[in-house]
């Protein structure tokens, strides 16, 4: 099928959707449920994502937004227009980011030369700006991040095969400004005919993890991590891997370890490759968009501000280290596998005044918007791929997830409104037996505009042993569900005060309904965001 | 509220008891025959301080012959349902065997004739719960998927594992080294939780390496990417004549093992034989590189 046969294959279905929910009630057919169709976007207003000054301004929860570095030590200027693999910047990148600790190295354009491209690179407390206009590649040769002899190799199940492109070290790295970092992933390396992305979709079927380039990724024990209004595409694997706590070890106020603001993700960032390969969401595998915890403890931090739409996970907080006092704020979310904690949540941390620490910990999400509508994401995508809000583990790397709040989320089109998890892969055994303990979703709505599947709202604990919760639903609503729709078992939850327009119930269900309201459901607006440019020849 | 649950559901279980007690006691009296069994010695059913807690869903039996209490599994449009049940071994002084088992049916259905290895037993399951969800007193090893169905093989009792990853196992960088007593296998679920794992079942691995300690034998092994399609070569460590730490492949059809496992070099011819089944194929001799 051909990408054009595939796009109208979208359109067509889209129009059909169209026409079945608008007009058939209408006609007299039979009504499916009752709710309000929201299709539509708002403009991205003043207050949304990456409006600087403005985002974030007043809330009592966030640190003052981030400014750009005044002190700059060294400015590079781009001496191509194109990613150029015989022409690498890497060693004067690398030369002046080692050379310029605690200041910032700015990367800029000069006319049509906007372009740089390097391999490895390593930000060791140091900020790196990349300037407006300006783009930063990731070179497509595999050898420039060879670590155990299998990157870029096909055939092999390697996850630590190679070097992330950017790592982070030391105290107060940061990536800044209003241009582009980009992995290129879906183009063909260097000397193959084959993508990161086909590398690793040839290990889709065994559920395997390529050891492909992580573009993002921090070192332990490093402090202060600063991420502000930068964008990125197209990573060969995740785009952010967060290890970062406060300089002092002292979470004196959130943001102190580590903060994401403003930044903008878009992947993939073109429908349709040199190669005339089709680009969906579903093709680019394994993109996270930001994981905290991901190769250590993060602590104290703050992802605020920021536009996310990408192939997996928009957020997934990793507990195999331990991650806690986190605030996940003003963010919009288009394509992706969700607001995600896990499925690592194993992890134990003592802390040096001998505490313990475990899993995934006091963690507050709040206004978000998780879009499903965003781009046109391809006749590949399944319901797996369309998560809304998920906590997900399962035996073989369970751990502690508590005192986590959801507050004043709004989703749309998601196949998995809410999904609450313990048996994320079944097939391993294990005795990380997951521990879903305070799970708060307040003020939380699904709404549907063009999806035909019904929302699946699923709230399992793993086993009558070890059960989840109290899972708390205050104000929940998810339009148009079905009778079958959620799925519970081994569960504590507790319904109210405000309403929630449906009562789990399973196996080993426990429902204490303290509903006393008959409130509205929250109202929400989706705003436009970010999508890649449709290809000239294109309905539009 | 939990004595009006109770009050529905306490009737439903003794007669759903009454109706797995009967159909083992009358319809497999070939094989032996199965009754509920309250007998401590099976520590069925105790929450952790050793009291009985009927929340967790499990109830005792004791079995004669060869009968088991969860043998009457079915199938409904695709489904497995049945009991689980959990070993316990031997009950009393008259040669029954013990059994703690599920009192409501679950999506696993027991199977007879599964290709799992004593002392384990097969299960066939439906759904993403795994069988420990459901019967807190089974031990279940690493699933296998088969069509919208994933097998276990389980136990009442948790089973050594036979291998251990090693760094002591000197490999290259690209394999994982393993030490494994006689004829034990590396597989996937032995991997640690922050380790590269996928959902196959075995390590892709070579003859093994005799061990310093003559119980144990080494590997490097990795795990593999899918065979593609129609790739007939299956992994094989008894080609005659390929040394330890080399890997040896039994090939069905006309392809060659370096076209089903990217990483191999295969500098040599292959030759008739059989495989590990013991069937006739060319083998092979190979290199990882």
């Amino acid at each position: 099928m051909s990408p054009l046969e595939r796009l109208l294959r979208v359109a067509r279905d889209f129009w059909v959707a169209t026409f079945f929910l608008l007009f058939v009630p209408a006609c007299g057919g039979p009504a499916i449920a009752e709710w309000t169709y929201v299709c539509g976007t708002a403009p991205l207003s003043a207050k949304a994502a990456q409006a600087p000054g403005v985002c974030g301004a007043g809330d009592p929860n966030l640190p003052p937004e981030p400014t750009f570095p005044t002190d700059i030590c060294q400015e590079l200027t781009s001496n191509k227009s194109f990613p150029d693999e015989n022409n690498l910047d890497s060693a004067r990148i690398q030369a002046a980011l080692t050379g310029c600790k605690g200041r910032t190295v700015k990367l800029v354009s000069n006319g049509h030369n906007n372009a740089f491209i390097a391999g490895h690179l390593n930000i060791d407390s140091v900020i790196l700006w990349v300037d407006a206009g300006t783009t930063l590649f990731a070179s497509l040769n595999a050898e420039l991040y060879q670590k155990t002899g299998s990157c870029g190799v096909p055939g092999i199940n390697d996850s630590g095969a190679c070097n992330d492109f950017i790592t982070m070290s030391g105290t107060r790295p940061g990536i800044v400004g209003d241009g582009i970092i980009d992995g290129q992933a879906g183009e063909p390396l260097v000397g193959h005919d084959y993508s990161w992305w086909q590398l690793s979709g040839a290990l889709r079927e065994i559920n395997g993890s390529i050891g492909n380039p992580t573009l993002i990724n921090t070192a332990s024990n490093t402090t202060g991590v600063l991420l502000y209004r930068i964008t990125l595409h197209d990573p060969p694997k995740f785009h952010v891997k967060l290890t970062s706590v406060p300089p002092n070890g002292i979470c004196e106020r959130k943001g102190d370890g580590y903060i994401v603001w403003g930044i903008t993700i878009l992947t993939p960032r073109r429908y349709i490759n040199s190669q005339g390969l089709f680009m969906t969401p579903h093709f680019a595998r394994n993109t996270d968009g930001v994981d905290p915890g991901s190769t250590d403890i993060a602590t104290c931090g703050v992802i605020a501000c920021n536009t996310i739409s990408t192939s997996d996970d928009q957020i997934a907080i990793k507990g195999g280290h331990w991650v806690s006092d986190l605030i996940i704020a003003h963010n919009h979310f288009g394509t992706g596998h969700g607001m995600s904690i896990g499925s690592e949540t194993y992890g134990t941390y003592i802390s040096p005044d001998g505490k313990q620490h475990r899993g995934v910990e006091d963690v507050l999400v709040y206004d978000l918007t998780i879009d499903g509508d965003s781009r046109a994401v391809g006749h590949d995508s399944s319901s797996a791929d369309s998560n809304g809000i998920r906590v997900k583990s399962d035996p073989s790397r369970g751990g502690l997830v508590t005192n986590i709040t959801f507050r004043d989320v709004c989703m749309r089109d998601q196949a998995n409104a809410i999904l609450v998890s313990t048996a994320y892969n079944p097939l391993f055994p294990g005795n990380l037996i997951p521990e879903f303990g305070t799970l708060n979703f307040e003020n939380v709505r699904h709404v549907t505009c063009m999806e035909l599947k019904q929302p699946v709202v699923t709230l399992e604990g793993y086993s009558a042993r070890s059960r989840a919760g109290p899972i708390k639903l205050d104000n929940v609503v998810i339009d148009n569900m079905g009778p079958q729709a959620v799925a519970a078992e081994f569960a504590d939850i507790r319904l109210g005060p405000g309403r929630t327009n449906f009562v789990p119930s399973g196996t080993g269900v426990v429902v204490t309904n303290e509903m006393t309201g008959n409130g509205p459901a929250k109202e929400c607006v989706f705003p436009k965001l970010p999508a890649p440019e449709l290809p000239p020849d294109w309905l539009r | 509220m939990v004595r009006i649950r109770f009050r529905y559901v306490a009737p439903a279980i003794a007669l759903l008891l009454a109706a797995i007690g009967g159909a083992c006691s009358s319809e497999i009296a070939v094989n032996g025959s199965c009754a509920i069994d309250s007998d401590p010695a099976l520590a069925c059913g105790l929450a952790a301080d050793g009291t009985f807690d009927a929340s967790l869903g499990l109830v005792g039996y004791s079995c004669t012959g060869k009968a088991r209490p969860d043998e009457q599994a079915m199938y409904n449009e695709g489904v497995p349902s049945g009991i689980m049940c959990a070993d316990r071994g031997p009950v009393g002084s008259d040669g029954k065997q013990g059994y703690c088992c599920t009192t409501a049916a679950t999506q696993c259905a027991y199977d007879p004739v599964s290709d799992c290895e004593q002392p384990t037993y097969g299960y066939q399951c439906y759904g993403a719960n795994r069988p420990e969800s459901v019967n807190t007193a089974i031990f279940c090893g690493q699933g296998v998927k088969e069509g919208d169905y994933i097998n276990y093989c389980c136990s009442g009792k948790q089973q050594p594992d036979g291998c251990l990853q090693s760094d002591s196992v000197r490999c290259s960088p690209r394999l994982s080294g393993w030490s494994c007593t006689g004829q034990n296998h590396p597989r996937a679920e032995q991997l640690g939780a922050n380790k590269s794992r996928a959902d196959t079942y075995h390590l892709l691995c070579p003859v093994p390496v005799p061990a310093a300690n003559p119980a144990y034998n080494n590997y490097c092994c990795y795990p593999a990417a899918l065979v593609p399609i129609g790739g007939s070569c299956v992994e094989h460590r008894g080609v005659p004549g390929c040394a330890s730490g080399r890997f040896g492949f039994a090939c069905y059809g006309p392809d060659k093992p370096q076209e089903n496992y990217l990483p191999m070099r295969c500098t040599e011819p292959g030759f008739p034989g059989r495989s590990a089944e013991g069937y006739p194929a060319t083998l092979y001799c190979c290199d990882f590189t």
